[in-house]
C-alpha cells in the first residue's frame, strides 16, 4: 500500500478524509474532508508508511547492499550453502514482511480522530487503545509539519497543543495537505467561538485570511549563522588548534578534529534548514509563521497565547542591527530544545528592528502607551532612564559594574517592560494578564545595597523574566502595581475564545466574503480587551 | 515576628506551627549527621593506620568544617521556621520564606491550578502537614509546610473556592 490513493473502507461508515476523492457520501452537500460533527476520520492511509520508511529503507539498505557488493565481486547471490535454504529464508522473510505491513495498517485502522462538540479526540492502538479528548478552546498552537518525505507525498502533520508544556496534545500524521489546512481552520474556527450559519452545517470553515507581515531572507539568515556565538567557539577552537600544532609540531590531533567538524557543520546545517524562508503572517486565527527548507512547519499561534517574550541581541549583531525573538508559548515547553529543535518558540531567528517593532505589534496590538517606539526601543537599546525605565540605583552598581545602567524595568498598561544586559541585550515583555504569580528575592549581598530581585513566574520555556537588582522600595511598589494589574487584566479576560472577546466581529467571521475588510482590525480591536 | 524589609507592609502573617521545628531537626539529622559520620570515616581509618593517603590536617579539617556547617544549619532552623509565613489576601496568597535569602512571593487565587496536601512520617506523628500551590508556571513553588492539619485541611477549601471564583485561563 503506497500513497496511490485513499479507497473507501470496506465495513465502517468512516471516509478516509482527502479532499476530491471519489467516496459516495450520504450528503451530496459535503466537501469530503470536512466532517460533519461527531464523524470519525482516519488518517491518510500512507502514513505509517511515510513514518516507518526507516524501518523499511534500513532493511533495503542492508539486503541491498550485500546483493550489490557480492554481483560486484562476481561471487553468486547466495553461497552454495544457503541456496538450499533459500526458500525458507525468503518464506521468513516474506512473512516479517506481512507483520510488518499488517501492523502499518492495524495502526492505520484504529488510528481515528474526530471534531465534535468542543472537542478533538484522537483514538489510536490496537493492543494498548488510547483515547484521548483535548477542548478546542484550550488550544495553545496548532502546528502543520512537513518531513522531507511527507511532502513529496503531499502529506503534513498536525499537531494541536494544550498547556502541558511537553508532548503534543493530538499529533495527526498524517493527512493530506489541504485536509491539515481544512481541520486547522475548522480547528481554530471553533476554538475561536464563531458560530457556524446552523443552516449549512456541512460548510466547512473558511481558513481565516492572512496577511505577510515580513521575512526573513536567506542572506540575512546566513550571516545570522556566521556571527552566532557558536562561530566564535569555531574560530577559538581553530586558532587554538593552529597554536598547539604550531608549539608542538604535531598535526596528528586534527584527525580528531573531524568528527567535531562534522558535528559543527550538522548543527549550522540544522538551524539553516530550519530557519530557511521564514515568513510571519497575521491573521484573526493569530500569529502564522511558516519555515524550513527541506522540513516545512507552519505554526499558528492564536491570539494571547503568547505568556512571554523576549527580544535579545547578542554583541556580534549589534553592528548589524539584528535581534532574535523567543518566546514562552504554554504547550511548547523546553523538550522542544531537545527533541524538536528550538524553532518552535522561536518568533523571529533573526530580524532588523522594525521587524521587531512588527512583531511586537502582533503579540502586544496595544501597546499601552502613546509612544511605543520610544518605550520599546529604549528596552532594546537604552541607558538609564530613557523610556521611562526605572534602573538599578547607583549605589548598587558595585552588583552590576556593566549592566547597573541597563537593568530596569517600566510598566505600560498591558505589560511589563524588563531590560537587562549591557553587551548581550535583552528585553524581556510578560503581557499583564498573562502573569502567573511573583516573588520578590534579596540575599544577604542585595540587602547590603538596597536593592531586590523580581521573578515573574510563567510557563516552561526559554524565557524567564526576572527584575534583577531593583531598588528595594522600586520593587515593592511594583510587587503591588503588579499584583493589582495581572488582577485586572484577568477580570478583563472573560473567555478564552478570542472572537468571542469582541462581541462585533463575531457575525463577520463566518461569511468568507465579507472576512477581509471586517476581521484585519481584530487584532488592534482586541487589544483593550484582552491585552 | 518583624516584618522583613521585602515584605508588603501592614501585612499580618500567620506562621506556621512551632511544631515543624522537630521535622526539620529530623531532616537535619538525616542529612548532615550522615554527612558528617561519612567525612570522619576518612578519620578513623588515618588515625588506625589503614589509610595513609590523607594527611592527618586534612582528615580532621574536612569533617569539622563539614560539622560546622551542620551545627550553623542547626541553629538556624527555629528562626527558618519562624520566618516562614502565609498571608490570605483578597485576590492572592502571600507566602514568605528565608531569612539570609528572603523570598516574598504572590499566588493569585485565579492562577492556582491545583492544590496539594502533603503529610510525611513525622509531620503524620505531629499532626501537621504540608501544603504545596501549583500555577501553569513551574516556578510557583510554593509550598506552605508545618501547617496543623486542620489549618491546612481549612486552607486548602479555602483556596479551592476562592480559586473557583476568580479562575481565570492561562
Amino acid at each position: 500500500m503506497t500513497a496511490e490513493g485513499p479507497r473507501p473502507e470496506p465495513g465502517g461508515p468512516a471516509t478516509v478524509p482527502a479532499a476530491g476523492s471519489p467516496v459516495p457520501h450520504p450528503s451530496p452537500g459535503t466537501a469530503p474532508g470536512t466532517a460533519a460533527d461527531g464523524e470519525w476520520l482516519r488518517v491518510h492511509p500512507a502514513s505509517p508508511f511515510v513514518r516507518g520508511w526507516v524501518a523499511l529503507a534500513a532493511i533495503g539498505f542492508f539486503v541491498g547492499r550485500d546483493v550489490f557488493e557480492r554481483a560486484l565481486q562476481g561471487r553468486p547471490i547466495l553461497e552454495d550453502e544457503f541456496a538450499g535454504r533459500a526458500p525458507f529464508l525468503l518464506a521468513g522473510g516474506a512473512v516479517m514482511l506481512l507483520i510488518a505491513v499488517l501492523g502499518f495498517i492495524l495502526t492505520w485502522y484504529f488510528t481515528k480522530y474526530q471534531v465534535s462538540g468542543g472537542y478533538v479526540r484522537v483514538n489510536t492502538g490496537f493492543i494498548f487503545r488510547q483515547q484521548r479528548q483535548a477542548r478546542l478552546d484550550r488550544v495553545q498552537a496548532i502546528d502543520i509539519v512537513q518531513p522531507l518525505l511527507a511532502r513529496i507525498f503531499g502529506l503534513a502533520e498536525l499537531k494541536f497543543e494544550v498547556a502541558d508544556a511537553g508532548e503534543s496534545a493530538v499529533r495527526l500524521a498524517y493527512l493530506k495537505m489541504d485536509d491539515a489546512r481544512q481541520l486547522r481552520a475548522t480547528i481554530l474556527a471553533r476554538a475561536a467561538g464563531v458560530t457556524l450559519d446552523p443552516s449549512r452545517p456541512e460548510e466547512p470553515a473558511p481558513e481565516a485570511p492572512e496577511f505577510p507581515v515580513l521575512s526573513v531572507p536567506p542572506s540575512r539568515l546566513v550571516g545570522s549563522l556566521l556571527l552566532s556565538e557558536q562561530s566564535v567557539i569555531v574560530v577559538l577552537g581553530a586558532a587554538a588548534s593552529v597554536f598547539l600544532t604550531a608549539v608542538t609540531g604535531n598535526a596528528a590531533f586534527y584527525f580528531y578534529l573531524i568528527p567535531a567538524a562534522l558535528g559543527l557543520a550538522a548543527s549550522y546545517w540544522g538551524l539553516f534548514n530550519k530557519g530557511y524562508n521564514f515568513t510571519a503572517a497575521i491573521s484573526p486565527d493569530g500569529i502564522r509563521l511558516r519555515y524550513g527548507l527541506l522540513d516545512t512547519q507552519a505554526q499558528t499561534l492564536p491570539p494571547g497565547r503568547i505568556q512571554a517574550l523576549k527580544v535579545s541581541q547578542p554583541p556580534l549583531w549589534r553592528a548589524l542591527g539584528w535581534y532574535r525573538i523567543q518566546v514562552n508559548v504554554a504547550g511548547y515547553g523546553i523538550i522542544e530544545s531537545a527533541g524538536e529543535g528550538s524553532g518552535r518558540t522561536t518568533l523571529l531567528p533573526v530580524g532588523r528592528l522594525d521587524d521587531v517593532m512588527s512583531i511586537l505589534a502582533l503579540v502586544l496590538p496595544d501597546p499601552g502607551t502613546p509612544q511605543p517606539a520610544v518605550v520599546f526601543g529604549a528596552g532594546l537599546h537604552g541607558l538609564d532612564s530613557d523610556g521611562g525605565f526605572v534602573t538599578t540605583p547607583r549605589c548598587a552598581r558595585l552588583l552590576a559594574p556593566l549592566g547597573w545602567r541597563r537593568n530596569g524595568f517600566t510598566a505600560t498598561d498591558t505589560a511589563l517592560l524588563i531590560r537587562s544586559g549591557r553587551w548581550w541585550r535583552e528585553l524581556v515583555v510578560v503581557p499583564h494578564q498573562r502573569t502567573q504569580s511573583m516573588a520578590l528575592h534579596q540575599g544577604p549581598l542585595a540587602r547590603r545595597f538596597g536593592v531586590a530581585d523580581l521573578l515573574l513566574h510563567t510557563t516552561v520555556g526559554p524565557v524567564t523574566p526576572r527584575l534583577r537588582q531593583a531598588d528595594v522600595g522600586e520593587a515593592m511598589a511594583l510587587f503591588d502595581e503588579q499584583s493589582a494589574r495581572a488582577r485586572l487584566a484577568r477580570k478583563r479576560q472573560t473567555t478564552e475564545q478570542w472572537l468571542r472577546q469582541v462581541a462585533p466581529g463575531v457575525e463577520t467571521a463566518t461569511q468568507p466574503a465579507e472576512t477581509k475588510p471586517a476581521e484585519t482590525p481584530v487584532p488592534t480591536q482586541e487589544g483593550p480587551q484582552h491585552g | 515576628m518583624h516584618t522583613e524589609a521585602i515584605d508588603p507592609p501592614g501585612i499580618i502573617w500567620q506562621r506556621v506551627s512551632p511544631k515543624y521545628v522537630t521535622v526539620r531537626l529530623v531532616q537535619w539529622a538525616l542529612g548532615n549527621l550522615i554527612t558528617v559520620l561519612l567525612l570522619s570515616l576518612p578519620l578513623v581509618l588515618v588515625l588506625l593506620d589503614v589509610w595513609a593517603w590523607p594527611p592527618l590536617w586534612l582528615a580532621i579539617t574536612v569533617p569539622s568544617v563539614a560539622f560546622v556547617l551542620a551545627i550553623w544549619r542547626l541553629v538556624l532552623i527555629p528562626r527558618q521556621v519562624r520566618a516562614i509565613g502565609y498571608a490570605e489576601r483578597d485576590d492572592d496568597l502571600l507566602v514568605r520564606t528565608g531569612i539570609f535569602f528572603q523570598r516574598t512571593m504572590a499566588v493569585p487565587y485565579g492562577r492556582m491550578q491545583y492544590v496539594d496536601i502533603g503529610v510525611g512520617p513525622v509531620e503524620r506523628g505531629l499532626g501537621l502537614c504540608t501544603l504545596k500551590l501549583h500555577t501553569a508556571s513551574p516556578g510557583t513553588n510554593a509550598q506552605i509546610p508545618g501547617l496543623p492539619a486542620e489549618e491546612g485541611a481549612r486552607l486548602r477549601e479555602q483556596l479551592a473556592a476562592r480559586g473557583e471564583a476568580r479562575l481565570a485561563g492561562l
